[in-house]
């Protein structure tokens, strides 16, 4: 009964909100189908607080399945020959100071969208079984995924900045609340290092707005203003301070080290949503703000950029292998992933770009995952040390296979998603031009390789140790029980879908070259 | 103008009870009447054609003072409703507190309109006895008797620096209407004199707004006086201060010329004022006196704004000033109900609000993290202008300090969120507010909030008022 009673809240909102939206959106009779996707976790959270107790679950898994409708939909609705900015809503806001209310998405946006709802409903079922303030749970869940979904599709400046901030307080409380280990340290950590990156990210938006002829902050605009605008010298001064603001979200060394902590204490939920969604963010970012509005600041910076970036798969790698909390090492091989994708936005090469967008989808889908899976293995074992977990496999057969599908993901197994983006990373980092003769990431992108093999290690490490191996203690083993129906659920659902993008990546490095291949010829970059 | 003055009267009669709700209303009547003096009206962001003067052009009444006066007297009525809460719990005479406050708040407003150097004297320190007498309030208590005592004794002295300085002035342009002031000085060199003056105004404004280092008084006064006192010293009186600044520096000392004298002066004091504002609040175990330091930080932004000057730079000061207004008071609301309860003033005690007044638990989370500047809050939206005012007239270095303190600041309103809202309650009785209390504040969160989405109406009013001053 149960199960029926859940597969009806996912299908019939999935099912409305896809056919509702179903005539293209463009012109006078558009609905507005971005607000919506924002909307909705929004009002979710305020109908969650004006709600009882023993609805909370369902509204917002019922509010999830209504956001994945509208993400397949916006999928589907995209037309890629067209290109460009698509689905565009916009409402003059305060003209006075160039901010517009403005909404749209292109191809690497698209991506984004599904990614947020896949991430958003995975996130409510695993959140299935808290009990300690369960409405405040997911009151802030909803609120973090409102912000984050309006962060990817806001296109003016000041939205952008008041979505990706709005989402860093429901984490703060998430962390400090229902986290567990030294949770209030983590708490503040995250978000004081997290605020300091949005800082520079604030002025350089304010600088960029101010020296541009045409006062705006319309990133499609901005976009385009580089060669008449910006100055070589504010290009460079700029550059790498807008770089490094929005490298703190995607954990860049050295302003990594909110990630371990944020993510070995956060709850399951917000673990996977921060790392799977808002640390893709910084990326994003990066794709769309910096190397458009700064070309010749990237040009001139990126090579030495990339440095920071082989520390992050490197070092990030080594580290996972040390460690002795089985969440830690997810946290730093998130870290180590991230460091990938900004190493693919270095290379400034259409395939390395390709590679980096699909590598954040990949990366938001199965670090989500793998959170999962470490927040349910928690659950049930309840300690985190890898010292004391062992052979659980007799205990829980499927979480174990599922764990070892998503080490496989991690590692970048062909089939699933990790591959394709990787794969697309390395060959833009052998054919980027940089320098002319002497090209840096030939020589780099071997040490890139070796991190593969360091994944593979730590992985096969923890499989090994968790799951196999002998029984450290028995009392876990008696009372570790397999994942339940609605536990396993949203694990499946993300592999299904890292399955899909790896095994027929087309259309979906389809939708992300309609933004790398126009951004490429505009700011002069490699092919 | 002329009705408050009449409602002062109202104060000094026998009686309790009455007298709150002749001082509230009053207090609404003046601002009723803000609105329907000019037959302008404030909320649809009309500039007044004909400002009204009275005392043969001493005061006159454009839009900018309107604005001020507006925030002067939402900061009023929310104080007595502080004050109405505060006294239950005190049991102290609340007639002549009714009326030295009344008369504050007059002081207030006249600064804000007047044109003319000495009558902004006298409304400056008609203000400022009074909250001498307002901070010393609790006869019993020490700290009280500490504040006020600290407060006339540096208060005279920076009013006498102020004298001298406008004395300077007067002897260079042989006038006191400010406006000739300025006209005077655009046909004068530079002097030493001037210079001086100056500097002396500074000295003696800046104590008023808390600037550094013309700060030190803050934290003991705050502590010290009584939290309806803090809470309208904190905002009136600082709005106030910001008014005379305006007034003077932005209309009188505004020629070309004498610019440069005080602006690099001004920069470097925003500058220390956020610095140390900030830093100092660190490691603040009492709400008040953090609550002292945070004020001296936002003295320090709203003074990068004022420092930015031109349209964009005013609308950007008013917008934050009114957000401010709600974000502060809606903070010491909380603060005035909470040690009612409490009995204790320490930040450790707002353990586990979440579960003893979630209102109380959420207000403090929105106000707090407004005065932060995180977003969605309305302090949020009001940085982003003051900050991107600031880079537009070139100062982005201040705006660095700026961000990147307001990021040091949340540490410290993070502490308060914290024990509010994820900590558990060291004694989990309830804290009862009666009904006008829940519902100051919930309008002052949801103004907080929809401010932060939507600036527009108080930013088209804001802007009005600007214009008035800068067309």
């Amino acid at each position: 009964m149960f199960p029926i009673q859940v597969l009806a809240t996912i299908l019939l909102p999935f099912a409305a909100a896809f056919e509702f939206f179903h005539n293209p959106v463009d012109g006078p009779n558009a609905l507005p189908i971005l607000t919506c996707f924002i909307l909705i976790p929004n009002l979710a959270a305020f109908l969650i607080m004006a709600t009882p107790a023993n609805w909370t679950k369902w509204i917002s898994l019922f509010a999830a399945s209504l956001e994945l409708g509208l993400a397949f939909r916006v999928f589907t609705l995209y037309q890629i020959s067209a290109g460009g900015f698509q689905l565009v809503e916009q409402v003059p806001w305060l003209n006075n100071l160039g901010i517009q209310y403005l909404l749209g998405v292109d191809g690497m946006s698209t991506l984004m969208v599904v990614l947020v709802a896949c991430v958003y409903f995975a996130g409510s079922l695993i959140s299935w079984n808290v009990t300690m303030r369960t409405k405040e749970y997911f009151v802030l869940f909803s609120l973090l995924v409102g912000g984050v979904a309006g962060a990817y599709t806001s296109l003016d400046l000041f939205f952008f900045f008041l979505f990706y901030e709005f989402a860093v307080l429901p984490m703060y409380l998430l962390v400090g609340i229902w986290g567990s280990g030294r949770k209030e340290y983590a708490a503040m950590k995250l978000t004081l290092m997290l605020l300091a990156g949005s800082a520079f990210m604030l002025v350089g938006f304010l600088a960029m707005y101010f020296s541009s002829s045409v006062h705006t902050f319309d990133i499609r605009i901005l976009g385009n203003l580089s060669q008449t605008n910006f100055t070589p010298e504010f290009q460079n001064f700029w550059f790498p301070l807008l770089f490094l603001g929005f490298g703190v979200i995607a954990a860049v060394f050295p302003f990594h080290t909110w990630s371990p902590d944020g993510y070995g204490s956060a709850p399951t939920a917000a673990s996977m949503l921060h790392a799977g969604v808002l640390k893709s963010l910084g990326g994003y970012s990066i794709i769309r703000v910096a190397l458009p509005a700064l070309p010749q600041g990237a040009r001139h910076w990126l090579p030495i950029l990339v440095f920071l970036t082989i520390v992050n798969i490197l070092y990030a790698a080594i580290v996972a292998l040390k460690q002795k909390d089985f969440k830690y090492v997810i946290a730093y091989s998130s870290v180590s992933h991230c460091g990938a994708i900004l190493f693919g936005i270095c290379t400034l090469q259409v395939a390395g770009l390709n590679g980096a967008v699909i590598q954040t989808l990949s990366h938001g889908i199965v670090a989500a995952m793998t959170f999962a899976l470490v927040g349910l293995v928690y659950g049930k074992a309840h300690t985190r040390e890898l010292a004391k977990l062992g052979g659980l496999g007799a205990a829980m057969p499927v979480l174990g296979g599922l764990f070892v599908a998503a080490a496989m993901a991690n590692v970048g197994l062909p089939g699933l998603s990790g591959f394709v983006g990787e794969f697309l990373i390395f060959l833009g980092s052998y054919r980027s031009g940089f320098h002319g003769g002497f090209n840096i990431f030939q020589v780099l992108f071997p040490t890139a390789i070796l991190a593969i093999v360091l994944t593979a290690i730590y992985y096969l490490r923890l499989v090994q140790i968790v799951f196999y191996g002998p029984v450290k203690d028995p009392h876990i083993k008696e009372e570790a029980k397999d994942g339940s129906f609605i536990e396993i659920l949203p694990i499946a659902f993300l592999l299904v879908v890292s399955l899909a993008v790896g095994l027929y990546p087309k259309p979906f490095v389809d939708l992300s070259n309609a933004t790398i291949a126009p951004l490429i010829d505009q700011i002069g970059g490699f092919k | 103008m002329l009705v408050l003055v009449v409602d002062l009267f109202r104060g000094p009669a026998a009686g309790k009870g009455p007298l709150q709700w002749l001082a509230a209303l009053g207090t609404l009547g003046a601002l009723v009447s803000l609105s329907c003096l000019n037959g302008t009206c404030l909320f649809s962001a009309c500039t007044v054609s004909e400002p009204v003067q009275s005392f043969a052009g001493f005061l006159k009444t454009d839009s900018l003072a309107l604005f001020f006066k507006m925030v002067i007297l939402l900061a009023t009525l929310l104080t007595l409703l502080m004050a109405v809460r505060y006294f239950k719990t005190h049991n102290t005479y609340t007639a002549e507190f009714l009326a030295i406050l009344l008369f504050s708040a007059a002081g207030a407003s006249a600064l804000t309109s007047a044109q003319e150097i000495i009558t902004l004297y006298i409304s400056l320190e008609t203000l400022t006895i009074s909250s001498y007498l307002l901070a010393s309030f609790m006869k019993k208590d020490k700290g009280s008797n500490e504040a006020g005592m600290k407060y006339l004794l540096l208060g005279a002295f920076s009013s006498a620096l102020l004298l001298l300085g406008f004395s300077y002035l007067y002897g260079l342009t042989g006038t006191t209407v400010i406006a000739d002031v300025a006209k005077s000085l655009a046909s004068q060199p530079v002097s030493p004199l001037l210079v001086l003056s100056v500097i002396l105004i500074i000295a003696g404004l800046a104590f008023k707004i808390s600037l550094a280092p013309f700060h030190m008084w803050t934290p003991d006064v705050y502590e010290g006086a009584p939290t309806p006192v803090t809470a309208f010293l904190s905002v009136a009186s600082k709005t106030a201060g910001f008014a005379a600044f305006v007034r003077l520096f932005w209309v009188g000392l505004s020629a070309p010329s004498v610019l440069p004298v005080w602006m690099g002066l001004f920069a470097v004091l925003s500058a220390m004022s956020i610095v140390l504002g900030n830093l100092e609040a660190l490691p603040q175990r009492n709400i008040k006196r953090m609550m002292a330091y945070s004020s001296i930080a936002q003295a320090g932004y709203i003074s990068t704004g004022f420092l930015a000057g031109g349209k964009l730079g005013l609308t950007a000061v008013l917008f934050y000033t009114f957000v401010y207004l709600f974000a502060n008071l809606g903070a010491f609301l909380a603060i005035v109900i909470v040690s009612g309860k409490t009995g204790s003033d320490q930040i450790e005690d707002y353990a586990g609000m979440w579960k003893r007044s979630p209102l109380i638990g959420v207000a403090l989370l929105v106000c707090l993290l407004s005065l932060a500047g995180v977003p969605p809050f309305a302090g949020f939206s009001g940085k982003w202008y003051l900050f991107g005012a600031a880079v537009h007239m070139g100062y982005t270095w201040l705006a660095l300090v700026g961000m990147v303190f307001s990021v040091v600041s949340l540490y410290y309103y993070l502490q308060v969120v914290r024990q509010a809202l994820v900590s558990d309650a060291k004694d989990p009785s309830p804290i009862e507010m009666n009904l006008l209390e829940k519902g100051v504040l919930l309008i002052c969160v949801i103004f907080t909030v929809t401010l932060g989405f939507w600036p527009r109406p108080i930013m088209d009013v804001a802007q009005a008022a600007a214009t008035s001053l800068f067309n």
